[in-house]
């Protein structure tokens, strides 16, 4: 049951991604990535990271994407006025995606011999247990996100306030 | 621990004086916790000590980096404050300088993958935002969303490869990602080799090292002097510091090809850097190009990977960041009366106008090619040596090719100023830059008398 509910979640994830990408209306985009979202969320689910699968619905595809949607209205990008590529700079971007997608797959060989060090743990994703390890080992990490959020508040403002002298 | 507590703490309070209208005590201030950062990394000298489930482990080598990059700042301000205190949001500026070297901190002792992580993206974020603080500016604009896009895609590859690794050992702890690369030396998993492509990727990135320098001469040209000069000492050392740190501690027993790529890249480096910036006639641009350069000479060291070459890159961290702190200073001035983009003719005849400021441009492009009497020259001394010891000759080879070459630009800067006629009239120095260029000159040729020093106190 879980292998063919993560065969369909995969399928959706990689589907609509594509379809963000081939779209030609920003706005179809937008609402693909939603889709996208909410197919890793369940992937989330299905590792037992339940906190994790319900902040990434909250903060991805509820405040991420409404913030995209205001980018997109403000910037009327609505229309389809996307300027081509050149050819050489799209066979560039093929192949050197190309490449990257070859080191990925190569890295897959192997796998097998990758033992297990963390053994899967039912209850590893409760909001509990995910304090106890954020409040314990990975304390200073925690502490020092506020100084990169007030960083990018503190630009924020610096970038957005009027020149008054 | 002090250090962060102290730099984080400043940060605020700069932020916060700004609320109880005490913006004047703000650079009195900054200097005295810049000081006492550098102090308490002295005091701290021989400890050994592992921070919060050894998050950060300060040993020599961090406490040692944290205090050159503390007094790169503290030279810094000096010629900047005039700059900072003629704008608006004087406050905000002095939280973010603050904030970026709390980052650097972070970056140069983290233990943990997660930390570099936090300290590389608070590093980068407070960056963007300098690099496009002058607004009205295009130039400044591009620079910054530039680096901004980019540097987020480099930073989205870094956490690729770091849960690659996580995958592969079970844990984020870089001692313990090295035990086991020591245990199965012979058995690597294909998934950890695409992780240290993937990490290699990034921070290659965030130390401008070719082919992913594409954004840097940009983004220096375009954002405000200072802010560059700020980014190729104090940011690139951290980067080039993270990146020996993970790859020493970690990768240095994986046994083939990281060192091969690491290597490419370094020729590569050395020689774009150098070579365009033969043909820039922008002494900005070309200054940016230098610095790409170094970024190159700084890889060679990581290569070599022994105990020298830690010390080797502290020395010539040190004495390229008091060089570009020089030269940037100096280009800042005179081009403060014209436009921000002066070419190489303004220096024609400087030494009638304003003979320190020759004397000071003259030592900062002699100590950046290398040339004897100067700190720059050991610095390569001591980097090539490291690398010869570990028996890399050929790229040691062509990284002297490549100085060899970067000469020819540096002394093109040299012959204008005191073989070329100019009517311009002569410049008058504030204090503040007597002092600067005075302490500057001061550090290049104290630092080729005791080279020896700097490199013992790193091992």
């Amino acid at each position: 049951m879980t292998l063919y509910i993560f065969y369909f979640l995969s399928f959706l994830a990689i589907l609509s991604a594509f379809m963000v990408v081939f779209s030609k209306n920003p706005v179809h985009s937008v609402l693909y990535l939603i889709v996208t979202f909410f197919a890793i969320a369940g992937h989330y689910i299905l590792l037992n990271a339940q906190f994790l699968a319900a902040v990434h619905i909250i903060v991805y595809a509820g405040a991420i994407m409404v913030l995209f949607l205001y980018v997109i209205m403000m910037l009327n990008l609505n229309k389809e006025t996307e300027p081509h590529k050149s050819t050489y700079l799209k066979l560039a971007a093929t192949v050197s995606g190309g490449i990257f997608m070859v080191v990925l797959i190569g890295s897959l060989k192997g796998v097998e011999k990758i033992e297990n060090l963390n053994a899967a743990n039912q209850s590893a994703g409760l909001i509990k247990n995910l304090g106890h390890v954020l409040y314990n080992d990975y304390m200073l990490p925690f502490e020092m996100a506020s100084i990169l959020f007030l960083t990018a508040m503190v630009g924020a403002v610096l970038l957005g306030k009027n020149e008054l002298k | 621990m002090k250090s962060l507590l102290l730099l984080s703490g400043l940060g605020l309070s700069a932020m916060l004086a700004e609320l109880f209208n005490l913006k004047k005590f703000l650079f009195p201030l900054v200097c005295l916790g810049l000081l006492a950062t550098i102090g308490v990394s002295i005091y701290d000298y021989n400890t050994d000590i592992h921070l919060f489930n050894n998050m950060l482990r300060l040993d020599n080598s961090a406490l040692m980096f944290t205090g050159s990059m503390a007094f790169i700042t503290l030279l810094w301000l000096i010629g900047a404050q005039d700059y900072i205190e003629k704008e608006t949001s004087i406050s905000d500026k002095y939280a973010l300088i603050l904030f970026t070297l709390v980052g650097a901190f972070v970056m140069v002792s983290y233990n943990n993958l997660t930390m570099l992580f936090i300290g590389l993206e608070i590093l980068s974020m407070s960056l963007y935002v300098l690099a496009g603080s002058k607004k009205n500016d295009l130039l400044s604009n591009e620079a910054a969303i530039k680096y901004f896009l980019m540097g987020s895609f480099a930073t989205g590859f870094l956490l690729f490869g770091i849960a690659l690794i996580y995958g592969v050992t079970g844990s984020f702890h870089i001692d313990v990602i090295g035990e086991y690369c020591r245990a199965n030396a012979n058995n690597m998993p294909n998934m950890f080799l695409a992780a240290i492509l993937l990490i290699l990727v990034g921070m290659a990135f965030k130390a401008s090292a070719a082919p992913f320098h594409f954004w840097a001469p940009d983004v220096y040209t375009g954002a405000p002097t200072l802010v560059t000069t700020y980014m190729v000492t104090v940011v690139k050392t951290a980067a080039v510091v993270s990146f020996m740190r993970l790859f020493y501690t970690s990768f240095g027993s994986v046994p083939y090809s990281w060192q091969v790529i690491v290597s490419i890249i370094a020729v590569l480096t050395m020689f774009i850097g150098n070579v365009t910036a033969v043909y820039q006639p922008k002494v900005k641009r070309l200054l940016a190009y230098s610095s790409v350069a170094h970024a190159g000479y700084l890889l060679v060291g990581l290569v070599a990977l022994s105990n020298l070459s830690n010390g080797a890159i502290f020395y010539y961290t040190l004495a390229y960041s008091v060089a570009s702190i020089l030269a940037f200073h100096i280009l800042f001035v005179l081009a403060d009366s014209k436009n921000n983009d002066i070419d190489i003719n303004a220096f024609n005849g400087l030494v009638k106008r304003n003979p320190l400021m020759a004397f000071g441009m003259t030592v900062a492009m002699f100590s950046l090619a290398g040339i004897p009497p100067i700190a720059g020259f050991f610095g390569k001394y001591y980097i090539f040596s490291a690398a010869i010891e570990a028996g890399r000759y050929k790229l040691v080879l062509l990284a002297v090719i490549a100085s060899l070459i970067s000469i020819y630009f540096y002394f093109k800067i040299v012959i204008a100023v005191y073989f070329k006629t100019t009517n311009e009239k002569t410049i008058k120095l504030s204090n503040s830059y007597k002092l600067l260029y005075a302490i500057c000159i001061a550090i290049l040729f104290a630092m080729a008398i005791a080279p020896q020093f700097f490199i013992t106190i790193q091992q």
